[in-house]
């Protein structure tokens, strides 16, 4: 029983950072209707920036974040304007294909830089851990939990509180008619994009903390993060955050009590399963038509 | 033109039927041709579906993965000699793609676009993490052998060669078949807009069921002839993503729902990548030239090599008829009111 | 039906000729050198540069690089200066076909040697076999890659399913109010590992110590934490880790440091004998202390062939100490010292003599002595049991060759 509770506090934890990662992935899909299929290299850049930072200026990897995800968020509106603006046909296949394009450099630079050894976030609290119900909890991983929630919360804070969030949700709902009442759409998607990189940054301080990564980590990340993205249902933020917990709760508790073997298998089964009945996702709109 | 057409057709023929024998430098080379084959057949079956109804499977690596293992464990089970024999369980590779298709493709078709390329992925790797737990099935992490064939380094990768060439010619033709017949027509109206298409009468739900088992099939006997010519398979390598995205890229560069373009794009695509590998690849730099190129062929010809370079050829075509109607009036006056006549 | 069809033809046929010009650009290399007995020739091997094997990769290739230097400093391989080339395979099977294809038919190499993945080195050895090349690699050692009948491939080191022998026999040799009373035993389903797991578990239940777990994971399961942390729950004397890479190892002793699992014996597969890149990654040597790791027979001051040469020209090369390195440098390097003696012995290049060579000579190593069965395992090689204690891994068992006496129980983790 303990064997479950720990489970599904790891799954917590775990899931948290896993909805941060996702998060900025759904609300690219949401108001640019493309899938940055880059997101998960962008974490991993986000978790070698703080690796370059530690070791070059010894600035410590959670408050380095005040440097990183400034940094990210103007590459994102960078790539955004480059790449992703001239994208006109077919976008969302196309989408998919540049943003992989562009996955590939960056991961063929970082493993240029940084060679394809794995890294670790190193910190002087890296070890020290709090007793729960009996058994231990890493110091980061609570940290990079509660970092996790702070920042959803920024980010509900701004799309559901601000003037700005309101002009998102506009152009998320019908691009069309949000530029019709005045609203920049390009320069509304350009600042989400920029959003979604930066968070995709947070997301790599808070995973690079908590596991071993090397250029190569970005495959299975981004198909878990697709994954838990269709599991909530595109461009639905709550969406992803449920499904991040559900997701790694159920991985988690699987793996302890049956058998690791198959905690990925039930991962994807109950994906197809949920999709047969529900094609949106948990939280997804039902669109009108098939396309 | 017609003449002209023919001609070009018999002359690429014997230009790569000779290619193994006559103008490849080295057996090195010959691989990498054979794997561009392997990987050009598997394009070209899954543009039958992808291409022509827009529904993008990215989790193809599951029917190449099942042909594989059907003919690694087919050859182990039935005792299969090394040689010529294996071959003869390709069409048996299919028919076990083939039939995982169908179940398969009813489930994912039920979602939407985009909800569809996920769904697929996720299919793959059920499969994969199957192929890996069913120890006693697939022997798991340990792989399985294939028979090697008793042939000689010179004359080793001929028949590889020839066979796959020979199933990259079917695909092509059923490709073709499919695509001038009203079936075709069909599946080009549910990729251009399926809810009317259906209100059309058109049979989207078969239709497209049809044209996923038909793709299954080739990429199955793409992954028994990559198992039979590597020797040697593990789950992660042939219930692979990287076959995934290979395929996809493939297709999409050259040109998605054409004839021409999954062959353009398997041709650049997977000598570029082994290229690359072997002179950068210590350095990562592979990754970023290979993904400079994509970037760039994606940019500036967003709808694939092939049809890109159509329109750019249509239009340049249609500039010089008007060239020459233009030169070819009577008088400047002629010519003033012809061109008046264009523009309009 | 239109007139667009030409055009498409067109483009194919260009394509075709593009592929032509881009294989004849990949297959041109040295084109005069066949094994001409003057110039300097060839040797090749293929290693996973990138991806998830890449330090061990990186270890082989140092390794290889490091015996041509030393055979080219020390009168070269026949009287010729050998050039080691290495080929990344980016962890594709089709990129190390098609790596020993080009060192084979296009840089004409003399010899090829073995990558360190065991899916890649049957792979290769097929390759190798087809144009009746030797090949000799230290790294594929599972029970699986010696049935296949590849009469031309020769592993220089201890066969995986002999590794563990030396802690199964401390164990039993511990009196019955010392020995420990349960084992949790998890491996990766990857050859190697469990080919090493696997045959402990009967052997140490026979004498008493009880399975308390037993679990077998996919080689690619990326996240350990669950498996750790059950572990760590069942809280059994005896931790046997079937660890493939030094990540996964480091994933365990991170979960058992922070549930403060402490087991008397614990031991791991792969991960505790990658030198400096094991310390650094746990925390110094304070967090290697008393970690066990079973190996074919090296320590940097093991006196065997060649082995003081080989440690100050690692160290003088790569810099860092003997202690930074890696088992997979030593056994790419003892690979390099079995060839060499095997064509001095037949006084050739040619492959074929060299192979009868192989067969029935005896060569030393750094590995210690070599002698091969004719499935091609190395009979001669001893299981060693090695420990970290105080920054060196250093061997404890079997007593004959010990350095010191194995540190049990293993100390207490420390913050």
């Amino acid at each position: 029983m303990s064997l479950i509770i720990e489970g599904v506090v790891l799954g917590i934890m775990t899931g948290g950072i896993y909805a941060l990662m996702a998060s900025g992935l759904t609300l690219i899909f949401g108001v640019l209707e493309i899938i940055n299929v880059a997101q998960g290299i962008l974490v991993v850049l986000g978790a070698y920036f703080s690796f370059w930072l530690g070791q070059h200026f010894h600035i410590d990897l959670f408050l380095g974040l005040l440097i990183i995800m400034p940094a990210m968020f103007g590459l994102g509106v960078l790539l955004e304007w480059a790449f992703i603006r001239r994208l006109r046909w077919d976008r969302i296949t196309l989408s998919i294909l540049v943003t992989y394009a562009i996955a590939l450099i960056i991961e063929g630079v970082l493993g240029f830089v940084f060679t394809t050894n794995f890294q670790e976030l190193h910190a002087w609290y890296i070890d020290a851990a709090v007793p729960i119900f009996g058994f231990f909890v890493n110091d980061v991983y609570i940290i990079a939990f509660i970092l996790s929630v702070v920042l959803l919360g920024a980010l509900y804070l701004l799309v559901y509180r601000t003037s700005f969030g309101r002009r998102l949700r506009a152009s998320m709902q019908n691009r069309t008619a949000a530029s019709l009442v005045g609203i920049d759409v390009p320069r509304v998607q350009a600042i989400t994009f920029g959003i979604g990189v930066s968070l995709a940054g947070a997301g790599g301080v808070a995973f690079g903390a908590t596991n071993a990564f090397n250029p190569a980590s970005s495959y299975d990340l981004i198909y878990r993060l697709l994954v838990i993205i269709i599991l909530g249902g595109m461009g639905s933020l709550s969406g992803s955050l449920v499904a991040s917990l559900v997701l790694v709760i159920i991985g988690d508790v699987v793996a302890l009590v049956w058998s690791p073997v198959w905690s990925s298998t039930v991962f994807f089964v109950l994906l197809v399963a949920l999709l047969l009945f529900r094609p949106q996702g948990l939280f997804g709109r039902m669109g009108g038509r098939k396309q | 033109m017609k003449a002209l057409r023919t001609l070009g057709l018999l002359a690429l023929l014997a230009l790569v039927l000779v290619f193994p024998v006559l103008l490849s430098p080295n057996n090195a080379v010959t691989d990498m041709a054979i794997f561009t084959l392997i990987y050009a057949m598997a394009a070209t079956g899954w543009n039958i579906f992808s291409g022509y109804t827009g529904y993008i499977s990215i989790g193809h690596a599951v029917y190449f993965g099942l042909g594989a293992y059907t003919m690694a464990l087919a050859c182990q089970h039935w005792n299969f000699p090394g040689g010529y024999l294996p071959f003869l369980l390709l069409p048996l590779a299919a028919l076990v793609a083939g039939v995982f298709a169908i179940p398969l493709g009813f489930l994912a078709l039920r979602v939407r676009r985009y909800a569809f390329a996920v769904t697929t992925i996720a299919l793959m790797f059920i499969f994969q993490l199957l192929a890996y737990n069913l120890r006693g099935i697939t022997n798991g992490s340990n792989g399985v052998f294939l028979p090697q064939p008793p042939w000689s380094a010179d004359v080793f990768d001929l028949p590889f060669y020839y066979v796959t060439l020979a199933l990259l010619l079917v695909s092509l033709g059923l490709s073709w078949r499919v695509r001038h017949s009203k079936y075709g027509l069909g599946l080009l109206a549910i990729r251009d807009d399926e809810d009317r298409a259906f209100g059309l009468g058109v049979k989207t739900g078969s239709y497209k069921l049809v044209a996923y088992v038909v793709s299954a099939l080739f990429a199955g006997m793409a992954g028994a002839i990559f198992a039979y010519f590597i020797g040697i398979i593990y789950p992660q390598f042939t219930f692979d993503p990287i076959v995934d995205v290979n395929i996809t890229t493939i297709a999409f560069l050259g040109g998605l729902g054409t004839l021409a373009g999954p062959l353009v794009g398997a041709v650049l695509v997977v000598p570029l990548q082994q290229y690359l590998t072997v002179e950068f690849g210590g350095e990562s730099l592979n990754l970023v030239l290979f993904g400079a190129f994509l970037l760039v062929i994606f940019l500036v010809l967003p709808r694939g090599i092939v049809p890109s370079l159509q329109g750019k050829w249509s239009a340049w075509k249609a500039t010089r008829a008007k060239a020459v109607r233009l030169s070819s009036a009577a008088s400047k006056e002629q010519a003033v009111l012809a061109e008046r006549r264009e523009r309009l | 039906m239109n007139g667009r069809v030409p055009k498409k033809y067109l483009f194919v046929v260009g394509a075709v000729l593009c592929t032509l010009l881009l294989g004849a650009c990949a297959g041109q290399s040295s084109t005069t050198n066949t094994s001409a007995p003057t110039g300097p020739i060839k040797i090749g091997a293929d290693a996973s540069l990138t991806g998830d094997a890449s330090d061990d990769g990186k270890a082989i290739k140092q390794g290889y690089e490091l015996w041509a230097d030393y055979v080219n400093h020390h009168g070269g391989l026949l009287g010729h200066q050998v050039q080691m080339i290495v080929y990344d395979d980016a962890t594709r099977p089709e990129q190390a076909t098609l790596n020993y294809q080009k060192l084979i038919n296009v840089d004409k190499a003399a010899f090829v040697l073995g990558p360190f993945d065991d899916a890649f080195t049957v792979n290769g050895a097929q390759v190798a076999k087809k144009y009746g090349y030797a090949f000799v690699q230290g790294t594929g050692t599972s029970p699986g890659d010696f049935t296949h009948g590849l009469t031309n491939m020769f592993s220089v080191s201890l066969s995986a399913s002999r590794y563990m022998a030396s802690l199964v026999n401390y164990i039993l040799s511990l009196p019955a109010d010392m020995r420990p009373k349960t084992a949790a035993y998890v491996t990766s389903d990857d050859g190697f590992t469990s080919a090493q797991v696997t045959p402990v578990i009967p052997q140490l239940e026979a004498g008493g110590v009880k399975t308390v777990l037993n679990k077998i994971y996919p080689a690619e399961n990326t996240d350990l934490n669950p498996i750790a942390a059950a572990v760590a729950a069942s809280h059994a004397d005896v931790a046997i880790l079937g660890t493939s890479a030094l990540s996964e190892c480091v994933s365990y002793l991170k979960v058992f440091k922070t549930q403060r699992y402490n087991p008397k014996i614990l031991i791991a597969t792969s991960g505790p004998d990658q030198g400096s890149s094991f310390t650094q990654a746990v925390g110094g040597a304070k967090g290697a202390e008393g970690i066990l790791v079973a190996n074919g027979g090296w320590w940097p001051t093991i006196k065997t062939y060649q082995n003081a040469d080989f440690v100050s020209a690692f160290t003088q090369k790569y810099g860092g100490t003997a202690d930074d390195i890696s088992s997979d440098t030593v056994q790419a390097f003892s690979v390099g010292q079995v060839l060499q003696q095997a064509v001095n012995q037949v006084q050739s290049l040619d492959n074929a003599k060299v192979i009868s060579a192989l067969h029935q000579g005896t060569f030393n190593s750094l590995q210690g002595p070599v002698k091969f069965t004719s499935d091609g395992q190395n009979q001669l090689a001893l299981p060693y049991l090695f420990q970290w204690q105080n920054g060196s891994l250093i061997p404890v068992y079997p007593q004959g060759q010990a350095q010191a006496n194995l540190e049990y129980p293993k100390p207490a983790w420390s913050s």
